[in-house]
């Protein structure tokens, strides 16, 4: 009886378990996959020799370095029925071209087997890379190369068609690349510090009560407002709170040292690095730019 | 002794105040409204600018299908309803008057789209730089909306599920009195369901 029910049980988990298997396997054949930003050129359609990925990579550099301007080329084997706004949509705000607040970002993107070609704009180049020149570069521009079969010649040229549109739209003086923090909300840090002061104010401010239980009110404020940044800063932060309250109220008194406060609440102190925003500017990455849906497409 | 109760209590009183003002989501629900009134006016920001190139685009036909007179008109007439409905988002919460909009700007779509494709039988008009930029601004606005429509869909998305969730139910019903927001639909699904005709002649 045992036996059977064991085999069901197995049976039954199989079943679980190959359900589970499908759904991932939907779920990532679901949509057209954003690839990484591995440079300013990406090119997974294999189009691009080297040494033409490389000029132009180092234009773009240069043009970046003088302009703030991001622009960057992405070539696709097949968008996978991916309608091509949609995807060149959802790829530019994925990668975030464009330095924050000023949104000058643009991206091409060259999708081979179903022979189209998209220039997205983003906000802050909407007014100089318009619709209408964006169709321009492709029809005058890029089209005649890539039917003729050179498509190298058809992506430099195009890249160059829109750094020559964009080339005076911003200056690095007037828009410096504000790349360090990315993330609208408060950091982790400002948390834990605006914590410890509210705790503290409100740990100080009451005027009556007892010591360990204003010093316990201030912490748990504390707690409460740097527990947005992490749990163990958190603690970390009334346990912060807890200790200079203590001090304070003590010297306040004229010393006379009660309680029980153990040299281990001072392993609670400001320490384990936050690794948030401030990551590795090895290789290139998007400065923050937001996209409307700007730009043009076309085919070929 | 009566100090140190009151003291407790005080902490009890503070924690319990610090905690329902994060846990009613008073503040994420005021702020999700005005995210949803920002991605809104968007929408009518694009709408607009489309309204805006018709003139154009019509003047630029007409010189050279001046007797595609239907066609023309009804593109005239449906840009006249579309920006006659003006949705602020105090007449947003309404339903009947934001489907109103919707169908408005959906007959302008396809009143436009009708437009485009008589140009497909003029060589010369196709040719004609300015016919071919205004169409092109035309079709980034097209898409400038796509993204403005899919932007507000999301934000009153999360709107309404903070409206619904509990406890934040509670806020929104009993301390500020509002309701979900109308979204946009397909507006005529029947019509989208339906196979398109192909005839050969």
């Amino acid at each position: 009886m045992g036996s059977i029910n064991m085999s069901r049980v197995r049976r039954e988990l199989a079943r679980l378990m190959v359900l589970i298997a499908c759904l991932c396997a939907g779920a990532t054949s679901w949509a057209l996959e954003v690839p990484t930003l591995s440079g300013r050129i990406v090119d997974l359609a294999r189009v691009l020799p080297a040494e033409v990925a490389s000029d132009l990579m180092h234009e773009l550099e240069a043009h970046e370095a003088k302009t703030g301007n991001q622009v960057a080329v992405l070539t696709l084997p097949s968008l996978e029925g991916e309608p091509l706004e949609e995807f060149s949509h959802r790829v530019a705000t994925t990668w975030k071209l464009g330095q924050k607040g000023t949104d000058n970002g643009a991206l091409l993107l060259v999708a081979m087997k179903e022979r189209r070609i998209r220039i997205e704009v983003g906000y802050g180049l909407e007014g100089t890379l318009t619709d209408a020149r964006s169709a321009q570069i492709i029809r005058n521009h890029i089209v005649p190369h890539f039917r003729a079969g050179d498509l190298q010649g058809g992506i430099a040229t195009g890249v160059r068609a829109i750094l020559g549109t964009i080339e005076g739209t911003y200056s690095v003086t007037e828009s410096p690349p504000a790349r360090v923090s990315t993330a609208d909300e408060p950091s982790a840090f400002e948390y834990v510090i605006v914590g410890v002061i509210v705790g503290l104010m409100a740990g100080l401010l009451l005027s009556n009560g007892h010591q360990r239980a204003r010093a316990l009110l201030g912490s748990v404020l504390t707690f409460l407002v740097a527990q947005f940044a992490s749990i163990l800063l958190g603690l970390a932060a009334a346990g912060v709170t807890a200790l200079l309250l203590w001090l304070i109220l003590q010297a306040n008194r004229g010393g006379g040292r009660r309680g029980g406060w153990r040299p281990s609440d001072l392993a609670w102190g400001p320490g384990g690095g936050f690794g948030g925003p401030f990551g590795s500017d090895a290789g290139f990455s998007g400065g923050g730019g937001g996209f409307g849906g700007g730009g043009a497409s076309g085919s070929w | 002794m009566t100090r140190c109760r009151r003291m407790n209590m005080a902490v009890g009183v503070v924690i319990a105040c610090l905690g329902f003002m994060s846990g009613c989501g008073y503040n994420d629900l005021q702020g999700l409204d005005e995210d949803t009134k920002a991605a809104w006016s968007e929408v009518v920001n694009q709408y607009q600018r489309r309204a805006d190139l018709i003139p154009n685009l019509i003047a630029t036909v007409k010189g050279y299908a001046a007797h595609e007179r239907d066609t023309l008109e009804s593109v005239v007439n449906a840009r006249a309803n579309a920006t006659g409905i003006q949705v602020t988002p105090e007449t947003l919460k309404d339903p009947s008057v934001f489907e109103q909009f919707q169908k408005a700007q959906a007959g302008l779509t396809s009143a436009l789209g009708r437009l485009i494709a008589i140009a497909e039988n003029y060589p010369n008009l196709k040719a004609d730089q300015n016919f071919r930029d205004l169409q092109s601004q035309l079709e980034g606005t097209e898409n400038r909306i796509a993204v403005a429509r899919k932007r507000y869909i999301d934000r009153v998305a999360e709107y309404n599920k903070m409206v619904r969730y509990f406890p934040t139910n509670l806020t929104a019903k009993f301390l500020l009195h509002i309701e979900e927001k109308p979204n946009f639909t397909v507006v005529d699904e029947k019509a989208v369901a339906k196979p398109p005709e192909v005839k050969f002649n």
